[in-house]
């Protein structure tokens, strides 16, 4: 045996463990889930039975999921976009003013992000309570108590409040890589631009976005990713879904499908089809961004 | 124990951000095993099982494991030889889910709480339970004539445990709950209010609640299920069985009944006259509610037994008192009703020792088993007299709820029928969850009857197109 082929040899062999233990815990059951998607199970009896592609052709006639779906992709548009602008423009601020808070800023907009999905969700629910919420409260204090609305249980405002609380959520932690981004854009640019004469909005505009561009585009996806995860945990806990299903979303349906109603192989679909939706959005949104490299 | 949807949605989310943490409570054996041959006492055992080996799989909510260990050790002592495993959890589905599917379900459950009983619902789609009748048919462990005539009447033909309709019972009756209205009884005996027992009388109170400086009703806004506890008795106090019999196994005419007008009614009623809904219901969740009635910002809230122990800790009003009052009938002529639910233990169709599972169900009908159950889970065993024995366990309140019924209260039973499998509706979700947009007045009733005609006309299809295959 050649030395190389026994160099071979042993790298395949380091290799083994790795390659099974992610066969076994990430190919396998995501090869599963698309074999269960083409039967009618219950997740309970050990009998399968083979029905092809009915569970899709089923999923666009089933009004719920139709309606989460909906709820789902408007979170989806508004939530990262918000998100990002948000967490862009403090970085901005933050990393290019000469502010003394500005580490204290820093510090409080980045909290969220290491509080417990469910502890925000409790917190928040508190703040919408209709009665003694902060929300309402407030708006009575300064005379606008006509505009206090019960809202986690108003069809027409249950969305946006739970988006609200996905952007207050996520911000800061955005934030912070942007202004780490930021930190390592060369001043030079700024001095030469100032030198120019550019406002800092044009600053901003000019160089500022396009320096971060990268960066811009990776934490989209992760943004419109984290709204499928994180809107879970949120709904489950502030609105179960309601009221009447109007903040259900595509997670908590596939998992009332899944594990209430026994409709494993359904719920499996679902899960299929989200995860064929979020590469699509994925791939969209990184061609859409692309303008090839600064 | 229905401890209701309360806590149910956060631990969801909290187990599935803290899987890793899901404690696994296996603790085998509450006792040690009997020697094979200890010296046969007078009450041991008469027969010998060819496995004496049996693992049950109990569901650990408020009622707690005590119960299920000292009464297995009971069981062990009178039948030398035998060995029970316990697995108790709270989330007691999610961990016999895998051995249920790989086949090797255990050979006993105790299922309850609102994470865990959709998996009886999946049996029940299955048909993976064992026909248990044969055991309510024979006699009762001690004492004599049938098992049957020891359970609490209407029980057994019950959907709770008979699901397919057909007499057979697969669901063996555990705790059973009452549910119904609830007041603040110091309140109402310090202004002279008598608690309504009319509809009519209800809407009257509105007054007398304004003039308290409360609202008439409130409820638990986010999970509107919670209304059954008055809609199933109020469909039975207008068109009797058959309409409940209508609303259960899906019939569409039942959505254009009397019946529904009049139970639906109430809800459409609540939700338009003036301070009769507590401003913000709809947004809060069950604590946030239950806390607000407590507080006495409302005069009544539907709720069940548990309803003292779970709010032990909450904020209340001075002098705050629990009173049951039942749910109103239509009419003067009809009386007080109330829903009541019973927890189920089942064997599943697999199990592989269904003998000594069957004589271990048997044993838990026993005086010392109930008497047991009073005593560690303070628990109300779905047997006739079982109140007298819990009552220095309970509270007064309780027990007078209990033993109002076990007098012969009239308290309804019901759920609905098993749908078709596969199907994509969750029958109480499509009843119960549009009624928070009939409380907030952005949804009529007659769009809520025609969408709910719609779906049971879809469910019968259903599980006609099933039933052919």
């Amino acid at each position: 045996m050649t030395l190389k082929q026994r160099r071979i040899l042993f790298i395949l062999a380091c290799l083994l463990p790795g390659i099974a233990l992610f066969v076994m815990f990430k190919v396998y059951p995501t090869v599963q889930i698309f074999h269960k998607s083409l039967y009618l199970w219950t997740g309970l009896s050990d009998e399968p039975r083979f029905i092809g592609l009915k569970n899709y052709a089923d999923m666009f006639r089933d009004d719920v999921f139709l309606l989460a779906l909906r709820n789902t992709g408007l979170l989806m548009l508004i939530v990262p976009v918000f998100t990002l602008l948000i967490a862009l423009v403090n970085a901005a601020i933050l990393a290019k003013s000469r502010l003394r808070e500005r580490a204290l800023y820093r510090t409080v907009f980045f909290f969220p992000s290491i509080l417990s999905f469910v502890v925000i969700a409790i917190l928040w629910s508190f703040i919408y309570h209709p009665t003694m919420g902060f929300l309402n409260s407030g708006l009575e204090l300064l005379g606008l108590g006509e505009w206090a609305l019960p809202w986690l249980g108003d069809q027409r405002t249950v969305l946006w409040a739970l988006a609200v609380t996905l952007i207050w959520q996520a911000a800061g932690y955005y934030m912070v890589m942007y202004m780490a981004g930021i930190d390592s854009i060369s001043p030079d640019l700024y001095e030469a631009a100032d030198i120019d004469g550019a406002t800092r909005i044009q600053q901003f505009f000019r160089i500022t976005v396009p320096m971060l561009w990268e960066i811009i585009r990776v934490t989209l996806i992760f943004s419109i990713n984290g709204v499928l995860s994180i809107s879970f945990i949120i709904v489950s806990i502030m609105t179960g879904g309601g009221p009447n299903r109007h903040s259900e979303v595509v997670m908590t349906y596939l998992y009332t499908q899944a594990f209430t109603n026994a409709n494993f192989g359904y719920a499996m679909a679902i899960g299929v089809f989200i995860f064929i939706v979020s590469m699509a959005l994925a791939l969209i949104s990184n061609k859409l961004t692309d303008r090839g490299s600064y | 124990m229905k401890t209701s949807r309360k806590a149910s949605l956060i631990t969801v989310a909290l187990a599935l951000t803290l899987t890793a943490c899901a404690g696994n409570d296996n603790t085998p054996g509450a006792g040690k095993p009997t020697e094979p041959d200890a010296p046969g006492n007078a009450t041991g055992a008469e027969q010998a099982f060819d496995n004496p080996e049996l693992n049950i799989a109990v569901f650990q909510g408020g009622y707690g494991r005590e119960y299920w260990d000292s009464v297995a050790e009971a069981f062990m002592a009178a039948n030398p030889g035998t060995k029970i495993n316990i697995t108790a959890s709270p989330k007691i589905a999610e961990m016999v889910r895998p051995k249920i599917v790989a086949g090797n379900p255990p050979d006993f459950m105790y299922i309850s709480g609102s994470d865990n009983t959709p998996i009886l619902d999946g049996l029940i789609k299955d048909q993976a339970l064992l026909d248990l009748t044969d055991i309510f048919d024979g006699p009762a462990s001690d004492g004599e004539g049938p098992l049957r005539d020891k359970i609490l009447p209407g029980v057994l033909e019950s959907r709770s445990s008979s699901p397919y309709g057909d007499g057979k019972i697969y669901l063996a009756p555990y705790n059973f709950g009452v549910m119904g209205l609830w007041y603040n009884k110091t309140l109402f005996d310090e202004q002279g209010i008598e608690p309504p027992r009319t509809w009519d009388a209800f809407f009257a109170l509105n007054e007398t609640a304004a003039a308290q400086d409360r609202a008439l009703f409130t409820y638990q806004g986010l999970y509107p299920g919670y209304l059954e506890e008055m809609l199933v008795p109020a469909v039975y106090s207008v068109g009797g069985q058959e309409a409940l019999d209508q609303l259960f196994n899906y019939d569409p005419a039942f959505w254009s009944s009397e019946s529904f007008t009049q139970a639906w009614g109430i809800l459409e009623r609540i939700a338009q006259e003036d301070n009769a809904l507590m401003k913000g219901t709809v947004a809060l969740n069950h604590t946030q509610s239950q806390t607000s009635f407590l507080q006495g910002e409302a005069m009544f809230i539907p709720n069940g037994t548990w309803f003292e122990d779970e709010m032990k800790d909450a904020p209340r009003e001075d002098g705050f008192q629990f009173g049951f009052l039942g749910v109103p009938a239509f009419g003067e002529d009809k009386d007080v009703m109330a829903l009541s639910n019973v927890e189920q233990m089942v064997i599943p169709a697999k199990a592989k020792n269904p003998e000594l599972a069957k004589a271990f169900l048997r044993f838990l009908y026993t005086e010392e088993s109930v008497q047991l159950n009073a005593e560690k889970a303070k628990g109300v065993l779905a047997v006739v007299g079982a109140p007298d024995l819990v009552k220095e366990h309970i509270s007064e309140t309780t027990y007078n709820i209990y033993k109002a019924v076990d007098s012969g209260m009239a308290t309804i039973n019901g759920g609905f029928g098993p749908v078709a499998k596969g199907s994509k509706y969750n029958p109480s979700d499509e009843v119960y969850k549009p009624i928070s947009s009939i409380m907030s007045k952005q949804l009529s009733l007659e769009e809520y009857s025609a969408n709910l005609t719609k779906i049971y006309t879809d469910i019968r299809a259903e599980l006609e197109t099933a039933g052919a295959e």
